[in-house]
């Protein structure tokens, strides 16, 4: 269809390279620019250069012969490796990009996304200017008119149906600095609505390993790979997903000889590599896990010392075990048990080994359960805290874990420290405003339902509803909705609407907004899936290429951006977008109190900076603009396996690259950082640390403190709980306060100064002092293996609410109805009145979704990517060869996709592949532009469309949530497939 | 001299596309046409693998012997190059070629296929080096500034090595003695194999 | 100048190891299975450029782009293909041509041009070929002869032309000389097509055909046997014109439209069959340029003015000439009856 050669299209294209000598003008950044808008008459120039002459249709400009070259380093956003891009600029253009060599995340390598991606800053489909929905068609107005409208149109809507009908919804490809900025936005804005990707990618993740251990984030490092001699991949496809990442597993693989198991239900371009690939069925990782598990108990291969040390209650867990010999294992995993066996010893016996995973385990109803359930079996093996071992959690674009970090989520403020008082109170402090403001700004919630009304105060603490069920939020009967009013507009930053699952209800919850504004570089799906005709705007942000700031790595690392080139067209930065509504709201001085705001652009730096001030509870403390730039200047100085620079190095001497977080104290005591969590091999100072002593002292008259084990060069030689000012004073460590610290230590704490704790002392001094003494501040405690908190405390396995095997789900049903974070999840009666209705029958493939390497989340920026456009043209289904020969579907078929909700159905090309087991397909998620089969190219602003457009998978994927975090069921689903 | 081979080490390749998009930028390479492509070999079966592919530059190389117009040279470095001048896009060196590695600008014959394209190891062409017009014909030359081409050099795992022959044979074999396997050099023997030189 | 070596020991020994391995493990789990089994080591498993050249003719695989020739990985056939393009196509051309002209020029210098006889000159005349019928031929012939010449540029230009005019001329003539090619394809293709519905009927075997081939045609004395409107030796000429015509055609329109209908074997074979097909009729259509022209006096006016000497007739297409009276009389009697 697309097979059309580039000749066709420089009639669109700006000026190419080839006509600019003809008619003699260099370009600069103006020329390109005006190009760039308008179209001119570049075929006619073209055709005088002669028949077959011509090879090039250029779009983006080629390098200048003679004008200067600066280089400028920036980090790929396309997904949480971190790799460095190299810019070379000449005259304010984008020209070229070289490898970053000295990077020791990617040394000089990228993907297919990170080798194009100077197309997604320079690529012409990108929304050039404001527009705004006039009876269904789109027109352009100024930046000023529409900060006028919306903010007006915003205000009036919080005054009538009050802060929390606003949504506001963030991007996990913003710097930290955005992210924070539009956290502390919505708390000015008084709503916890706000949330962004973590939701739908690895929510589930961060609640599951931080309730076993402290930090929900991977615990070592992509480089850490190297050191691993057993690394198993279950839910994950980082040959796709992260194809740099690959590098280090497969240099692992070849220099430690590693075993490398991968363990899903594809054969997927990763598992081509492994050494032990298993094929199971989706949604069975739990069983999966335990069976790998029951084996180790088995035989006796349990870590019993690392289990004595450092974790809690395992042997309540191990009750649990014995719940899944082998014959059950592979009743409903489908995997032999001798093979999980080989994996059991492999993990055991093979250390240092890894846990590998990616949504496949987090995008999950049992999200939660199956994350922890890797925690535990890598406790039970004790490959946590060391080298080589640990939960290597790969999470999916730039800084979704700093947006994560930061606090774009609807249960906590930045970094972590939730939403109660203590924690507003601390970040007040931070933000110096006056804690009741705050109060004043949220709604109070009227008593509905039977549930109790909620006063300001008691709002302000209370979780926001999520991302995925945004729509829910919008549609459901207002009783139902636990707030003052339903959703009435959406602000959405960055996020496409693809992406989440149940997209026919998401259809008509777009079209219930009374106000949808979309800021982003490119239009998203938001912009094209509904049929609104009014009352939607879309605002031009520069990608985060052409902005500076921080971002922090899966593996915790900060690099720091440089703007690239500056905002092209008339996209604006977040930063400044932000600033322009918090004008409007009337509170930008409040908001920006102690950061610079230069030519209406805000400081990336100051922002920073306010986040060191605030962010000792993750160690988001050391990390100054200075060091970060430092580390940027002096890659080269870091070792590849450790992360490491060596002592000696000029400005970067003995950091780990990235000052890994956490970053402990202030930046002047130059904590390196910590590169694998947990490690008790290394001193406080070294990155060294404990399990966090987070979940109290002890239960059921257990301990909850390590036993016997401590850091390096530890004065304290045993478990102990977190510091306060008052556990300081008992230790006498008070004296070794410098009197700064002591001044604001009792500014904060008043009368009650014992209570001032580590995560809360704005002076950094409790921090300083314990890495002095050699111990850990949070403390030294055990890891759960038991997290009475959680709705499974020990996971057990549940079917997906839209499971193939209805005599599975009588035996392990989902959980119960129940009302979550602000809404009802009634995954249970949809599972019951799937196995009544027979849904199994009528759908019988089970449908799993995932990630190409050309692409990118909803995928309207790759997509827009002629680069990468080219390499998949069109959506598609894998199907098993034998379930394609019973319904006569050959391979490049256009086949219908059925739902088993809402009579779905997505029109997409079949392709017959063995990469799935029978009975089952799997589809990318990347695609949006058609609806059940009709094209809506026609509703993307002319110029602004995708260069590919397709059925997005989520127009057939169905209910089903994870109780803790509301994260969708994207991975487990029914269909049935027909020829179209 | 060195001989500038490329190598794909299919036991690291993992069919991310970055070699073909690093191409795509580097020389801004329309839509349509393929310097390089990676293919996927057993897809979803056992043996799987990928394959990164481009012009190998061959030591004999067909395409040269079946030019008619005889457009293709041989630099000092053992890279085949072409004239775009010379070519009159009649296809014959796709036919030759035993990579697939020569692209035309139009699908069609009819009239004239355009002016033969295919990778030039980030070499140029005949014109003077890094001139403009050289860089609309063939892309950048990155060998002239000192660097190897782009697509080995961002390679994700380091599969796609580009550089001296010798030195290639070195890194691959201290590779294959340190995993214990190897898929072997793809499609050394065809481009380079049957000659003397290597 | 480094010598080539042989893959290091080490290597090979490796190599086949692994494929051993591969092996052992396939027949332990029986033949081996489409689908990836789980439990299997897919690393132990990897295909090997040499298997899969011995278990089909070429590589091929999986590609995303929409573009089917593109997922061939190595096509060990473009050397067939090269030995065939430079090593023997260059011979075979050369050799049928050459061949001809020289076994022309010997007769010609031997048995010198078929003479008109007495009284085939400016006696009345018989319309032997009409105007639709005159243009045709010439349409055909002109594009053929273009074709021809044009077709061996390709094969010998660089071999003959480029070395008098240098590189960048030759490439400038071989440009047009290809657009000239691709474009004279169609009035050749209309003017076969044209012929065969013209003269199919004229050239169907009959009994004469068997005694004019027994005698040569009287080509290398004796009498020339009689014939009707084409001697079989024109019908050889007919017939290799319509079948190597439709052989040059259905191949070229494959190459005009490379790998529309065909992958990259059926591009070669189209070359095969149109470089090979071509050579032949060049060569026969020297032999039929040269009776038709300075080999046989009067030949020419057939298809000049259209109009032959009825005696010259009489003696070439006795037959015809018969048919021809017959019918003209046979006209001329019916409206006296």
């Amino acid at each position: 269809m697309l097979l059309k050669r580039g000749n066709a299209e420089a009639g669109r294209a700006r000026l190419p390279l080839a006509a600019r000598s003809f008619v003699g003008e260099a370009l600069d950044r103006r020329a390109f620019l005006r190009r760039s808008g308008l179209g001119i008459g570049s075929v006619a120039v073209l055709g005088a250069l002669g028949p077959g002459s011509v090879r090039k249709a250029a779009s983006v400009p080629g390098p200048m012969a003679g004008a200067p070259v600066e280089i400028r380093k920036n980090i790929c956003t396309h997904c949480s490796v971190g790799c460095t891009v190299i810019a070379e600029v000449q005259n304010g253009v984008w020209t070229g990009q070289e490898p970053g060599w000295d990077s020791p995340i990617n040394r000089g390598t990228h993907c297919a996304k990170g080798a194009a991606i100077r197309e997604v800053v320079q690529g012409e489909r990108r929304l050039k200017y404001p527009m705004k929905l006039v009876g269904g068609s789109w027109q352009r107005i100024s930046w000023d008119q529409a900060v006028e409208e919306i903010g007006d149109k915003l205000l009036a809507l919080r005054e009538e149906a009050g802060a929390d009908s606003v949504y506001w919804l963030g991007s996990a490809k913003f710097t930290n600095e955005a992210s924070y900025l539009l956290r502390k936005f919505a708390a000015f804005w008084g709503t916890n609505n706000v949330d962004h990707q973590a939701r739908i990618c690895h929510s589930t993740t961060v609640a599951g390993v931080a309730n076993t251990w402290g930090y929900g984030a991977q615990t070592n490092s992509y480089n850490d790979l190297r050191n691993a001699k057993t690394m198993i991949i279950m839910g994950g496809n980082p040959a796709e997903a992260h194809p740099i990442s690959m590098q280090h597993i497969l240099a692992g693989k070849e220099i430690n000889r590693a075993n490398l198991v991968v363990i899903d239900p594809r054969m997927t371009r990763t598992a081509a590599h492994a050494t032990l690939y298993l094929r199971m069925r989706p949604g069975t990782d739990i069983p999966v896990l335990m069976g790998i598990m029951w084996h180790v108990v088995k035989n006796g291969w349990e870590d019993k010392d690392f289990i004595r040390q450092r974790v809690y209650g395992m042997d309540q867990v191990l009750k649990e075990i014995e719940k899944y010999p082998p014959e059950e294992v592979e009743r409903i995993s489908g995997v032999p048990g001798d093979q999980l066996r080989r994996v059991a010893e492999m993990l055991a016996k093979e250390r240092p080994a890894t846990l590998i995973w990616a949504m496949g385990q987090t995008q999950k109803t049992v999200g939660t359960a199956n994350v922890r359930a890797s925690c535990i079996a890598l406790l039970l093996t004790g490959n946590v805290g060391a080298p080589g071992t640990g939960a290597n959690i790969f999470r999916g674009h730039t800084n979704v874990q700093g947006a994560t970090d930061l606090g774009l989520d609807v249960t906590s403020l930045p970094l972590y420290y939730g939403l109660t008082e203590s924690a507003w109170k601390h970040w007040a402090r931070v933000w110096e405003v006056d804690y009741g403001w705050f109060e004043g700004r949220f709604d109070e919630v009227p008593a509905k339902s039977g549930r109790d009304a909620r006063s300001r105060k008691k709002n302000m603490e209370t979780p926001g509803l999520t991302s995925t069920r945004w729509f829910d939020g919008a549609l459901l009967p207002p009783e139902e909705i636990d707030q003052r009013s339903p959703v009435r507009a959406m602000f959405v930053m960055g996020h496409g609407g693809n992406t989440i699952t149940r997209i026919p209800d998401a259809v008509r919850g777009v079209e219930k907004l009374d106000l949808l504004v979309v800021v982003d570089p490119y239009p998203t799906s938001f912009a094209s899936m509904s049929e609104r005709k009014d009352g939607t705007y879309l605002l031009p942000a520069c990608t985060s290429l052409e902005m500076e700031g921080s971002r922090t790595a899966s593996n915790r690392s900060l690099q720091w951006g440089e703007q690239i080139v500056k905002p092209v067209f008339e996209s604006k930065n977040d930063y400044e977008i932000m600033y322009r509504f918090a004008r409007k709201f009337g509170f930008a001085d409040l908001l920006f109190k102690n950061i610079a705001v230069e030519n209406g652009v805000p400081s990336a730096e100051d922002i920073l900076r306010e986040i060191n001030r605030g962010g000792w509870s993750t160690g988001y403390c050391g990390q100054s603009p200075e060091r970060l730039k430092a580390h940027m200047r002096h890659q080269d100085k870091f070792d590849i396996v450790t992360l490491r620079a060596s002592k000696d190095a000029p400005e970067v001497g003995g950091d780990y690259y990235g000052l890994p977080w956490p970053c402990w104290g202030k930046p002047e005591i130059r904590h390196p950082g910590t590169a694998v969590l947990y490690n008790t091999a290394l001193h406080v100072k070294d990155g060294g640390s404990t399990f966090r002593a987070r979940f109290g002292l002890e239960r059921n008259g257990e301990t909850l403190l390590a036993e016997d084990s401590y850091t390096k060069g530890s004065e304290l030689t045993d478990g102990y709980p977190e510091f306060t000012m008052g556990v300081l004073k008992k230790l006498g460590w008070d004296k070794d306060l410098t009197p700064e610290e002591l001044e604001i230590i009792n500014r904060i704490g008043g009368a009650q100064v014992d209570s001032v704790s580590w995560a809360i002392d704005l002076s950094g001094g409790i921090q300083r002092v314990c890495l002095e003494h050699g111990v850990m501040h949070y403390g030294n405690g055990k890891a759960r293996a038991v997290a009475w908190n959680l709705p499974d405390p020990i996971p057990v396995h549940r079917e997906p609410i839209y499971s193939p095997d209805p005599a599975l789900v009588a035996k392990y049903p989902t959980r119960p109805d129940e009302r979550q974070l602000r809404m009802p999840n009634i995954g249970f009666s949809v599972q019951k009145a799937a196995v009544e209705n027979n849904i199994a029958r009528e759908f019988p493939i089970v449908l799993s979704s995932g990630r190409l390497v050309e692409y990118e989340g909803g995928g309207e920026e790759t997509r827009s990517n002629r680069w990468l456009a080219e390499l998949q043209q069109d959506m598609f289904v894998e199907v098993n060869p034998a379930d394609a020969a019973e319904r006569g579907i050959t391979d490049g078929q256009w086949v219908w996709v059925f739902g088993a909700e809402n009579k779905a159905k997505a029109r997409v090309k079949a392709l017959v592949t063995e990469r799935v087991g029978k009975g089952v397909a799997w589809m990318p998620f990347h695609f949006a532009g058609f609806y059940e089969g009709a094209d809506l190219r026609g509703r993307y602003p002319v110029g602004a469309d995708p260069i590919v457009l397709g059925e997005s998978v989520n127009t057939v994927t169905t209910y089903g949530y994870d109780p803790v975090t509301n994260m969708h069921e994207a991975k487990c689903t029914l269909c049935q497939i027909r020829p179209a | 001299m060195a001989r500038m081979k490329f190598l794909c080490d299919a036991n690291r390749c993992i069919e991310c596309n970055a070699c073909v998009t690093a191409c795509k930028n580097e020389h801004d390479v329309p839509w349509g046409i393929q310097r390089r492509r990676v293919i996927t070999l057993n897809d979803g079966k056992p043996g799987e693998r990928s394959v990164s592919v481009s012009c190998m530059h061959c030591t004999d190389a067909p395409c040269a012997a079946v030019c008619p117009v005889d457009c293709f040279y041989r630099t000092d470095d053992g890279l085949i190059l072409h004239s775009k001048d010379l070519c009159i896009g009649c296809g014959y060196c796709f036919y030759a070629c035993p990579f697939g590695a020569p692209q035309y600008p139009r699908v069609g014959n009819f009239g004239s296929r355009g002016k033969m394209d295919k990778c030039t190891f980030c070499a140029g062409g005949p014109e003077p080096d890094s001139t403009e017009a050289e860089y609309v014909k063939y892309g950048r030359n990155r060998l002239a500034e000192g660097k190897l081409p782009l697509c080995a050099s961002m390679c994700s795992t380091k599969s796609l090595l580009a550089g001296d022959g010798e030195v290639l044979e070195e890194i691959y074999r201290t590779r294959v003695a340190t995993r214990g396997y190897g898929s072997g050099l793809w499609g050394w023997r065809t481009a380079y194999g049957d000659t003397a030189e290597s | 100048m480094a010598t080539r070596r042989n893959p290091e020991p080490a290597l090979v020994t490796l190599r086949v190891l692994a494929a051993a391995l591969a092996v052992a493990f396939l027949v332990g789990v029986g033949p081996a299975v489409a689908q990836q089994p789980s439990g299997s080591n897919p690393t132990a498993m990897s295909v090997t450029e040499e298997g899969l050249l011995r278990e089909l003719d070429r590589v091929q695989g999986r590609i995303t782009i929409p573009d089917g020739k593109l997922a061939v990985l190595e096509q060990p056939q473009g050397r067939d293909y090269r030995r065939f393009h430079e090593g023997w196509l260059p011979w075979i051309a050369g050799i049928a041509i050459l061949a001809m002209i020289v076994a022309i020029g010997v007769y010609y210098f031997v048995r010198g041009p078929i003479r008109l006889r007495r009284g085939e000159e400016s006696g009345p005349t018989i319309l032997r070929f009409d105007a639709f019928e005159r243009f045709t031929h010439w349409m055909t012939a002109t594009s053929f002869i273009l074709l021809a010449l044009t077709g061996l540029n390709y094969v010998f230009g660089k071999r003959l032309l480029m070395p008098l005019f240098g590189p960048g001329a030759f490439a400038e003539w071989s440009q047009w000389a290809k657009y000239a090619h691709n474009f004279l394809a169609w009035p050749f293709i209309i003017g076969v097509l044209l012929m065969l519905a013209l003269w199919v009927k004229d050239n169907v075997p009959d009994r004469y055909d068997l005694a004019w081939l027994k005698a040569g045609g009287g080509l290398f004395g004796g009498e020339e046997p009689p014939s009707a409107r084409f001697n079989a030796g024109q019908k050889l000429i007919f017939w290799s014109v319509v079948i190597g015509g439709a052989a040059l055609s259905v191949s070229g329109i494959l190459m005009v439209f490379p790998f529309a209908l065909t992958g990259i074997g059926g591009m070669q074979t189209a070359q095969y069959v149109h470089s090979i097909v071509a050579a032949i009729l060049i060569a026969i259509m020297i032999a039929h340029i040269y009776i038709g022209t300075i080999g046989m006096e009067g030949a020419w006016n057939a298809m000049g003015s259209g109009q032959v000497d009825l005696d010259w007739a009489r003696h070439h297409h006795p037959v015809w000439v018969a048919d021809q009276v017959d019918r003209r009389l046979d006209s001329a009697a019916a409206p006296a009856e």
